[in-house]
Formats: structure tokens, C-alpha cells, sequence
């Protein structure tokens, strides 16, 4: 614990700490452009320049550690012109082009230049140009702009893991460059966005379209996949404009998937605003009220288990909350929450959270990967995966598909018969596990989805138990979602009643008279003739092929909800911009659906939903914080088939209608999944 | 003696005649008005007129859609939207003034970095319609066409005193 | 049938005759008022006044009139029809029908009546009807307060115009308007009757309802009074009514004060110019008065006007009367 003298301020520092850090525990602002508390020190911007004494010249506190009884001075005439001098070099080259830059109104360099630069410039040349460079169909580039920070270089190459920008040459020469002319492959190379301290890089689809200043920002959470990222939606009157990552140690730290901030696009394509009735065998735009009344005149006489409820991945849980009521009363045993058909059950928490959470990875020593792509099930996950294995110490096992997962990875095995000799501890990789003190295993939807299942969770809990991976203060035991609804849909216990069919069995031709799918769009309700299909979500996605009714919902950003993530942290979204046209909240939807069917539900407000959700489910009551649930209730036993473990997710950026729908999406599964080129994106058909 | 003074004022309507006398004495001197339609007084370069976007010689339009002037102005009579236009440069898609909100403060045109938005000469655009008020991007432009050579003279002479 | 024409129709074919060769032309001066009144406050206070309609904008007064007669007849729902359509109509009437007695030259007169300033005394009381009928038909507490102050104000400065024209009277000695007039020749009434001179001019800008004395259209308190309810044409007649009523007084002053149809002289070059036009250029500047006080003085508050009324013109010229009574009485100069 060193102690330092800071302006005549005594302060105390954990060991370890940097000057910079010192300083900013001391309370004093050091203005900085290459520093960055997640990336390895540069100290290359000299921006950070203090004075300390008995050092002939101003030192860069940011690579400076701190050292017992240092004295530093920030705030000294010979610190200011040092900081005006690193200033004014920088500013040589910038270029003065603020007004149009995307930066402009957030930009590190313009504060930092109000605060403590030159008033006026000194320099008559003509500036350096650079010319600008391809990375990809998310990032633009304004090189011109670039200080020479390397934050974006120290960004893929430690936290995205793909070593594919670099720089070249030197001093006035230096450019940041691609080497060759290609597309960054990160899926989360859009934070070098956010990283960048100047206008050079930025976001290609939001590019020009607003400034800072106009922008409502609303604190939100992403149903792109089941981390529950936290994000800002950045709006515009009634248009989402961008998406921003928000800190959360726990869950995102302050990264976000390129999924997550660049497929808001497909908020505002292929929506549903008006409620739509088939009629003569067409789909017509029609009222709510019609809407309704077909619905109830078609419900008239049905008996409850003739209707079947199926819940999409992207739902809230206060709808699921509808959901789980108005099959109640209308005496339904038929509803299901897991539209991929995954054998998780609803009766033991443990068996489908996330248990050591995702910070709790970088406490874990050894990790098993069973038939999951944590790379794009879970891109933040998977972050932290490599976060920790950069630590050291670190062995990863993987049964299933190779897949280049940014660390090191043994490769065990394809399937199930890996995962059987890994239990009986035949397999080599076992010693690891037995080895390691805090092992960790994650089970991926692929294997969970499949016939056996069951047997695989079950398999997968025996290999737990067998290596110890859950005691008192650890559990071992993961399961990556890949649905931002399932954990929330399961604690609310929206699987199959006594006698309840499942998705596989409502989708049966005949099983069923009306069909009700919430957001589902991973099913194909076609040719189910004689079943009436009511379909409410809010694009027009798969979901509304062989739909009799559609009622029109909202997006995430458009209303108040709930979202359990795969830890089973509840985390609130909040409303950024009202649902397009006559969409509405999906809640208020149902709660106005079972007045029109007689059977009025008692939830009137916000607050009475969430009163019947802590009811239910009283860990959803407590936002934020994870309850721990206890291990055990694995699956059935039984065997496995021989074909090899597979990631569910064959296009990390198509996995649901809003990424669907959307145009930049399309193009990144075009250019990274698909190998095409960027010429034609996927909306050319 | 002083009451009889006054008494002898009041009755001799010393202030009322001095008060005729003075507006008859007005009525002979220069009007202070002008014939308005036919003639008109000068103007200061810094008149704050009509709203025009301008271009520069070439034809280009000056506007980068940097939105500054949406941003400070006080009626918040200006609607921007923009985006990259096909050969990648700034540019707006939308520029709205609602004339009937605009205060004629004069920000816009002090927030313009390149000079675009400007506040010209011409006060003389009364119309029959609210609509015909609301000017959009084309109307604005075209101001510009047209007030182009005395705004440019404006802003000349006021260009010292910036 | 030869007695029907001459004896009925064609001395009515040449009373209307004249009546037009009186109303028109006094239509057309009423007009030329307005423009005048524009035009001269506009000098007072530095402006152009109108410029626009034709040269000079001359024809302003014949615009406005078109505008109004072009509007819309506005009947307020609460109104009493009937007399809120008479009540511009006997306001206008009132002020025509005075001129059937006013001389404009030696014999020039219409009706040529004994009894002259008693008529003229009388259609001027009557005025006060139009007023207040506009002010209660109107149904408008704006319109209705006007109303009642107009007709206070009006009945008030009658006594001391009343009193004045008594003076006069008991000096020229007859009733018949040319006979005072007559009477004038060599020494003008204003001379001897210089203060009641003065007392008349103010009294009939109070009977005018012109400033100082505007109080029943006083815009800050009562929006325009009595005629707020009026538009297009009924608030035209109103408006004509007022100014016909300006040039009716401004007759009477001359008649009464300034010699009518006579020169300043009797001398060589003044005899020369006709009756009619000294009598015009005499109205034409009590005319001018009227809007000099207009442009010079503000408006009396209604107190104010009320104690002028009564407790400074009417004791006034009460004295006035008693004073040239018993100097023409002492002296033995009564007219006989």
C-alpha cells in the first residue's frame, strides 16, 4: 500500500496502482487520450504528464507505478504548458473539421483541448492527410482525425482477441492500418468505436445521421442473446439512432457485441404497426378491435387444452407473466417458453443458470465447453473467457465443433462419448479437471436441444459433481442461454402443465385449435391448417407465415421490462421510444385480449404486473442481484447419440427477427458468414 | 402674487396655447417617416432578414449538417436531419425553418461554421399562409440563389468587425 | 293634373335638387375630412399619413369607403335588431337634416326659417338618440357605457352651448341664422364675445364626442364604446354621422362667431371673393381646430370633463349672459 503526496494531499494507493490512479483517487482530473483502465498502458499520448519531485522532467503518470512517498504536483505552471505543448503537437495534424465529425459534443480531444489546450493555433502548414481505411461494414474511418492513441489496436488484440490492426511507420508517419484491406472479423469490434478518443473511427450506419446533443439517452438492457448487456439507447424523436454499452462489472464490464449496437436498424424495418386479419385466405390490416373480436369469436367453445401458447426469445417477462395468467384461465396446460425444444425444465433453477456468473469466471481455473461457441452464443461471455485466460492458468477444454474461440482451447472430443469418458474419467483431460480447484463447466443449447437432451444435462451434472465443481463457495455447473427470455420464462414456469404439450407437440398438425405464438419467431407455424395461429410480436419474421391474426407489440426499446439473464440476474429495460403506428406494449395487449374473452385479468398497471411476477417468482422481484440456486435436478439419465455436439447458432448475426430484419446485419452475415462480398447485402434477396 | 400668476395662466390657457403652438410648429418640419413601399431607409450589413442557405461559387452547397444552429437556436425553429450523401461528404437531408417561430436572433447565422445559414437583407416576406412559412431545405437555397450577391457584400463589410 | 305638377311635384323635384346640392358635396367634404385629419395629425407627429391610394394618397378616404362597404353586416345575436340597425341611420339623419338651415351666402340657405338656432339647438339634442340606442341595442356593457356617457356628456355641454348661443342672440336679435350673420357685418360676435367664443369651440368638441372629450369610444377602457358592436356599413354611418356632425358645428361657430359669409373686411379685394367661400375657408379652419386639439391635447378623464361642464363653462357663461344683458341694456344699444 503505498503512500503518495498528491498537490499536498496525502492518499494511500493499493499496491500495484499507477500514478494516474493515485491521482484520480486524490480527487484530480488528468486529462488523457492513450490510457484506458481495461487495456494494457501505452503511455504514448504524454497527455498524462505530471510533475513529481526530484525528477529532472513532467512524468507520465499513466505508466508510472506509484511508489511509497512519491510527491506529485498536478497543477503547476510547467504542468499546464506541458500539457499545452502535448496539446498543440496533436493538434497539428487534426484536423479542424468538428462539425461534421461524429465525435463532435463527446470527443476526448475537443474537452480536453477546452480545458487545457492552446487558444490559438501557431501552425500555417498544410496538415498531414491519411487516407482513410476499410474496416468492414460497422466501422468508417477518418484516419486524418487519428492521434495515435492505439487504443483500438490494444483493444482487438486483448480483449477481442483477433490481432488484426497494427500500426505503421513512425512519429508524423504513423498510420493506423488493417496491413491488408479487410474487414475487421471481431464480433465485438464495434467498441473500438467507443474507445476511440477522436472522430476516426466510427459507427458506419449511424454515420452522420445525428449529434450527440440531440439524442434522448435511455438506460436499457439488450435481448440480443442472454448476457443482458447493459446498453443506452440513444433516440432521436420516435427513431432509436444508436446503442451504446453501459458499465456493468458484472455483466458487459463496458463492452458491447457488434450484434447488440449495430442491429437496432431492424427496429425500424419489416415492423408490424397495424394489426392484421386473414381474411378470404389473405392477411388484411385491420383494427384492434377486429383484431379481438376474431380472436374471441374463434376462442368460443374451444377447451382450454386445444390452445397452446408458445413464447419467443426475445420476450419480456412481464408479458410472460400475461402469458402464464391467461392460460390459466382459459385452462390451457400448453404453454412453453423454449422454442428451440432445449429438455431444460422449469424445476431446478440450478440445472439451468449460469452459477458461477460471468464475473465469476475469472475466479474459475479450468473450464469444460460442452457443445457451446461461447464466441457467438455469448460474445461477452466468451470476453471473459479469454480475459481470464490471458491471466494465466487458465486450460479450456471443449467437447464439440472447433471453432477459433480467441485462447487457447484443447479440443476433447465431438459428442456425447467424450463427455461419457470425461465422467468416468478415462479421458485425459479429466486429470485437468481433478487439478483444478475451481473448475467450470459451460453446457451449450446445441446438445441440450437435441432428443437426448435430458441425458446430456444429466451426463453433465454427473461430470460436475464428479470433479467437484460445485461446493459451498463455487459452482462449476453453467448452462449458456442463447434467448434473453428463457431464464426469466423458466423462473416463471412457463413449460408444459400436467398433460401440456410442447412446442414440438403443439406444432403437431391437429394438436391444436388456436395457437397463440408471443414473439416466436424460431417456429414455423405453416401448414398447421385448422389450427388458428395468432401471432404477436413486432416484425414481420417467420412467426407471421401461416398467421391468422397479428397483433402488433413492442420492441425492447419501446417498452418497460424484465429481462432475466443467463446468470438469472433480473435487469429492467426501459421505454426509449414509443412502439411504431398502433403497436403496443405486448402486456397491455394481453391484459386488453382476456378483458375481450370475459376473463378480465386483475393486472391493471405496471405495478400490479410486477407484484403478480414477485408472486410467481420472487428472485425477478429483486432487480440486479443473482439468487443462488441450489445444484442438483439433472435431466433423466439415459443414453446419448453418437452425433457430435453443435452450437445452435449457425449465424451469429441473424439469431432473431430484430437482427434479421436488419440491413447492417444482413451484410455482416453476408461478408463474415456466409464469405461473400460486401457488394451485394442480404437485403438484395 | 404667485396665485395670481397662476390664476392668470390657467385663465389665459398659457399651456394649452403653448401646446397648440408646439404641434403646429411640428407639423412644418421634416417627416421622420419614409413613402415605405416606394422608398426605403438603409439597412446595416448586419440586418437579420430573411433565412437563406448559401453555396460556394462552385454550386456546392455550403451546409455540413453539423446542426449547431438547430442546437442554439432559442425558438428552436430548426429541424436537421442528415446523412452521408453517395459520394460520402455531410450533408442534410432536411432543413426546415419554421419562419413563424424564428425570433430573427441571429444565432444560427453566428453558429454556422461555414458560413451557410445566414440571415439576409430581404424583410420582405410577408405570405397569405402559415405553410408558405414553414420553408424547407429547396426554399432556403434558393433565398440563397437569389439574395447571393448582397449577402456576400453583407458579409464583406461586416467581416472586420467579426 | 296641372296643379299636381306644379304645385306638388316639381317643387319637390327642386327641394330634392337641392337637398342633393347640398348632401352630396358635404358627403365628398365629410370624406376629404377623414383623409385631412389623417393627414394633419400625420404631420403633427412626423409621419406621411397615407401615401399609398393614388397620389398623395388621395384616394384613401374612397378605399376605406368601398372597404367598408364591402364587409360584412355583423348583427351581434343578442342585439335588438330593429333599433340596432336605426340607430346609424338616425345618428346620420340627425346630422344631415341640420344643414336644411345653415346659410352659406347671402340668401344661399335651404330653409330660410325664423326660427333657425332653435332648430339646429334641436336636431343636436336629438342626436343623443342614435347613441343611445346603438348603446342599448347592442346588448354589450362596452357599448352600453359608452352610451350613457355619451349622453351625459352631450346633455351636459348643451346647457352651456345653449347659454352661449343666448348671448349671441340677445346681441344680434333674431333667431334667423342669415339675420345673425347679417348682424356681424363690421364687427364679428367673436370680438365682443371672444371668451364665449372660446367656451363654444370647447363645448362642441365635448358635443362632437371629439378629443379631448372622446370619452364614449375611449379605447382603453371601453374597447370604442357605443359602436363596438357596429360594422361595414352601420359602423359607416356612425363614422359619417360624427364627422357630418364636426362640419355642422364648425358651421354653427362660423355663423354664430366668425360672420358666416363674410369677409374679414369690407374692403376692395376681399369683397370680390364670393359668400360661399369665405364661409368655406371659415369652417375649413374651425375644421383644422377640431384636429389640432386632436393632435395636441390628451384625454380628459370623465370627472374631469363632467366638472368642466358644469361648474366652470355653464357658471361661466351664465355670467356671460347676465353681463351682456345688462351692458346692452345699460348702454340701450338692444337690437330692436
Amino acid at each position: 500500500m503505498p503512500k503518495l503526496t498528491i498537490d499536498g494531499q496525502e492518499i494511500e494507493v493499493p499496491a500495484g496502482s499507477t500514478v494516474l490512479q493515485a491521482c484520480e483517487a486524490a480527487g484530480r482530473e488528468i486529462p488523457v487520450f492513450c490510457f484506458h483502465p481495461r487495456l494494457q498502458i501505452a503511455g504514448n499520448c504524454r497527455m498524462c504528464l505530471v510533475e513529481m519531485e526530484k525528477s529532472p522532467k513532467p512524468i507520465a503518470s499513466c505508466a508510472m507505478p506509484a511508489g511509497d512517498g512519491m510527491v506529485i504536483k498536478t497543477d503547476t505552471p510547467q504542468v499546464h504548458k506541458a500539457r499545452k505543448g502535448v496539446l498543440e503537437l496533436l493538434l497539428i495534424n487534426h484536423p479542424l473539421d468538428c462539425p461534421i465529425c461524429d465525435q463532435g459534443g463527446e470527443c476526448d480531444l475537443q474537452d480536453i483541448t477546452l480545458f487545457y489546450g492552446p487558444d490559438s493555433s501557431r501552425f500555417a502548414e498544410n496538415k498531414r492527410p491519411v487516407a482513410d481505411k476499410y474496416l468492414g461494414p460497422l466501422i468508417s474511418t477518418h484516419m486524418t482525425r487519428c492521434i495515435h492513441c492505439t487504443r483500438c489496436i490494444r483493444f482487438l488484440d486483448e480483449i477481442a482477441g483477433v490481432e488484426e490492426l497494427g500500426a505503421c511507420d513512425r512519429g508524423e508517419h504513423m498510420e493506423i492500418t488493417t496491413w491488408i484491406e479487410s474487414a475487421l472479423t471481431s464480433e465485438m469490434s464495434g467498441n473500438i468505436i467507443d474507445l476511440c478518443p477522436v472522430g476516426a473511427l466510427n459507427s458506419k450506419p449511424y454515420e452522420y445521421r445525428a449529434r450527440t446533443w440531440e439524442l434522448r439517452k435511455t438506460e436499457s438492457i439488450d435481448v440480443m442473446d442472454a448476457v443482458g448487456s447493459n446498453i443506452r439507447v440513444d433516440a432521436r424523436g420516435s427513431e432509436v439512432m444508436r446503442i451504446l454499452p453501459r458499465l456493468h462489472e458484472d455483466v458487459n464490464e463496458e463492452w458491447i457485441s457488434d450484434k447488440t449496437r449495430f442491429a437496432y436498424d431492424g427496429l425500424k424495418k419489416r415492423r408490424l404497426d397495424v394489426p392484421f386479419v386473414k381474411k378470404d385466405g389473405k392477411l388484411a390490416t385491420s383494427t384492434w378491435r377486429a383484431a379481438f373480436a376474431a380472436i374471441r369469436d374463434e376462442l368460443k367453445d374451444v377447451p382450454g387444452n386445444r390452445i397452446g401458447f408458445v413464447i419467443g426469445d426475445q420476450v419480456d417477462c412481464e408479458t410472460m407473466v400475461l402469458v402464464k395468467d391467461l392460460a390459466t384461465a382459459l385452462g390451457s396446460p400448453n404453454v412453453d417458453c423454449r422454442q428451440d425444444g432445449t429438455k431444460l425444465t422449469a424445476a431446478a433453477r440450478g440445472a439451468y443458470l449460469f452459477n458461477t456468473t460471468i464475473a465469476g469466471i475469472e475466479q474459475a481455473d479450468a473450464c469444460l465447453l460442452i457443445g457451446t461457441n461461447p464466441r457467438h452464443e455469448a460474445p461477452l461471455v466468451n470476453a471473459r473467457l479469454r480475459k481470464r485466460s490471458r491471466m494465466g492458468g487458465f486450460k479450456v477444454g471443449r467437447i464439440g465443433e472447433p471453432f477459433d474461440l480467441t485462447y487457447p482451447v484443447t479440443d476433447l472430443g465431438a459428442g456425447g462419448q467424450t463427455l461419457r469418458e470425461l465422467s468416468d474419467g478415462k479421458h485425459s483431460f479429466a486429470e485437468v479437471l481433478e487439478n483444478a480447484s475451481r473448475p467450470m463447466l459451460i453446457l451449450g443449447q446445441g446438445p441440450l436441444a437435441r432428443a437426448d437432451g435430458a441425458a446430456i444435462l444429466a451426463l453433465a451434472g454427473e461430470v460436475a459433481e464428479r470433479f467437484g465443481m460445485v461446493g459451498d463457495d463455487w459452482n462449476g455447473f453453467n448452462v449458456l442461454h442463447t434467448a434473453a427470455s428463457r431464464v426469466g420464462g423458466l423462473d416463471l414456469g412457463l413449460v408444459p402443465g400436467e398433460g401440456g404439450l410442447d412446442v414440438a407437440g403443439m406444432l403437431q398438425p391437429g394438436a391444436l385449435d388456436v395457437l397463440f405464438l408471443v414473439g416466436a419467431d424460431e417456429v414455423e407455424a405453416k401448414g398447421l391448417d385448422g389450427t388458428f395461429v395468432v401471432y404477436m410480436g413486432t416484425h414481420g419474421d417467420r412467426g407471421v407465415h401461416g398467421a391468422d391474426v397479428i397483433l402488433p407489440g413492442a420492441a425492447f426499446t419501446e417498452k418497460h421490462g424484465t429481462y432475466v439473464n443467463t446468470e438469472g440476474r433480473p435487469q429492467r429495460a426501459k421505454l426509449a421510444v414509443f412502439p411504431p403506428g398502433e403497436a403496443k406494449e405486448d402486456w397491455k395487449i394481453l391484459r386488453a385480449l382476456s378483458e375481450v374473452l370475459g376473463l378480465t385479468l386483475p393486472l391493471n398497471t405496471m405495478g400490479d404486473v410486477r407484484r403478480r411476477m414477485a408472486e410467481i417468482a420472487p428472485s425477478l422481484a429483486r432487480i440486479d442481484e443473482i439468487e443462488p440456486a441450489p445444484f442438483g435436478g439433472f435431466g433423466v439419465a439415459g443414453d446419448i447419440g453418437a452425433e457430435p455436439f453443435a452450437s445452435p447458432l449457425r449465424d451469429f448475426y441473424l439469431t432473431n427477427p430484430i437482427a434479421r430484419a436488419s440491413s447492417v446485419m444482413q451484410e455482416c452475415s453476408t461478408l463474415f458468414v456466409q464469405g461473400g462480398s460486401t457488394g451485394a447485402t442480404g437485403t438484395h434477396g | 402674487m404667485l396665485a395670481l400668476d397662476r390664476v392668470a395662466r390657467s385663465f389665459l390657457w398659457q399651456e394649452l396655447i403653448t401646446g397648440f403652438g408646439l404641434t403646429l410648429k411640428y407639423m412644418f418640419k421634416r417627416k421622420a417617416t419614409l413613402n415605405y413601399p416606394y422608398e426605403k431607409g438603409p439597412l446595416s450589413p448586419r440586418f437579420r432578414g430573411e433565412h437563406a442557405l448559401r453555396r460556394y461559387p462552385n454550386g456546392e452547397e455550403r451546409c455540413i449538417a453539423c446542426k449547431l444552429c438547430e442546437a442554439v437556436c432559442p425558438a428552436q425553429a430548426i429541424t436537421i436531419e442528415s446523412e452521408a450523401r453517395a459520394d460520402g461528404s455531410r450533408r442534410t437531408t432536411r432543413y426546415d425553418i419554421d419562419m413563424t417561430k424564428c425570433i430573427y436572433c441571429g444565432f444560427c447565422e453566428e453558429a454556422c461554421p461555414v458560413d451557410a445559414i445566414v440571415e439576409g437583407p430581404n424583410f420582405e416576406f410577408a405570405a397569405e399562409t402559415r405553410e408558405e412559412l414553414f420553408y424547407n431545405k429547396n426554399k432556403l437555397l434558393a433565398n440563397g440563389d437569389r439574395w447571393e450577391r448582397e449577402i456576400a457584400q453583407n458579409l464583406a463589410a461586416d467581416a472586420p468587425y467579426r | 293634373m296641372d296643379s299636381l305638377w306644379t304645385g306638388t311635384i316639381w317643387p319637390l323635384a327642386v327641394i330634392v335638387f337641392y337637398i342633393l346640392l347640398i348632401a352630396v358635396p358635404l358627403m365628398v367634404a365629410m370624406a376629404y375630412l377623414t383623409y385631412a385629419e389623417r393627414k394633419i395629425i400625420g404631420a403633427m407627429q412626423l409621419r406621411q399619413g397615407p401615401m399609398t391610394v393614388g397620389p398623395y394618397g388621395l384616394l384613401q378616404p374612397i378605399a376605406d369607403g368601398v372597404k367598408l362597404f364591402f364587409k360584412e353586416t355583423v348583427i351581434p345575436t343578442g342585439a335588438n335588431k330593429i333599433v340596432f340597425v336605426m340607430a346609424p341611420m338616425v345618428t346620420f339623419i340627425l346630422a344631415l337634416v341640420g344643414w336644411a338651415v345653415i346659410p352659406f351666402g347671402a340668401g344661399i340657405v335651404l330653409a330660410d326659417i325664423n326660427v333657425g338656432i332653435l332648430y339646429l339647438l334641436a336636431i343636436s339634442s336629438l342626436g343623443v338618440y342614435g347613441i343611445i340606442m346603438a348603446g342599448w341595442a347592442s346588448n354589450s356593457r362596452y357599448a352600453f357605457l359608452g352610451a350613457l356617457r355619451s349622453s351625459a356628456q352631450m346633455i351636459s355641454y348643451e346647457i352651456a352651448i345653449g347659454l352661449i348661443i343666448i348671448s349671441v342672440l340677445i346681441t344680434a336679435g333674431s333667431l334667423n341664422l342669415s339675420e345673425i350673420v347679417m348682424a356681424q357685418d363690421g364687427l364679428w360676435y367673436i370680438i365682443p364675445h371672444f371668451p364665449m367664443f372660446m367656451i363654444f369651440m370647447v363645448a362642441i368638441l365635448a358635443e362632437t364626442n371629439r378629443h379631448p372629450f372622446d370619452l364614449p369610444e375611449d379605447e382603453s377602457t371601453l374597447v370604442t364604446g357605443y359602436n363596438v358592436e357596429y360594422s361595414s356599413m352601420t359602423f359607416a354611418l356612425f363614422f359619417l354621422g360624427e364627422y357630418m356632425n364636426m362640419i355642422l358645428m364648425s358651421a354653427i361657430a362660423v355663423i354664430l362667431f366668425l360672420g358666416g359669409w363674410l369677409p374679414p373686411l369690407n374692403i376692395f379685394p376681399l369683397t370680390l371673393i364670393p359668400g360661399p367661400i369665405w364661409f368655406i375657408l371659415k369652417v375649413c379652419f374651425v375644421l383644422f381646430c377640431f384636429i389640432w386639439a386632436r393632435a395636441t391635447l390628451p384625454r380628459y378623464r370623465y370627472d374631469q370633463l363632467m366638472r368642466l361642464g358644469w361648474k366652470i363653462l355653464l357658471p361661466f357663461s351664465l355670467l356671460w349672459v347676465v353681463l351682456t344683458s345688462g351692458f346692452l341694456v345699460y348702454f340701450d344699444m338692444l337690437p330692436r
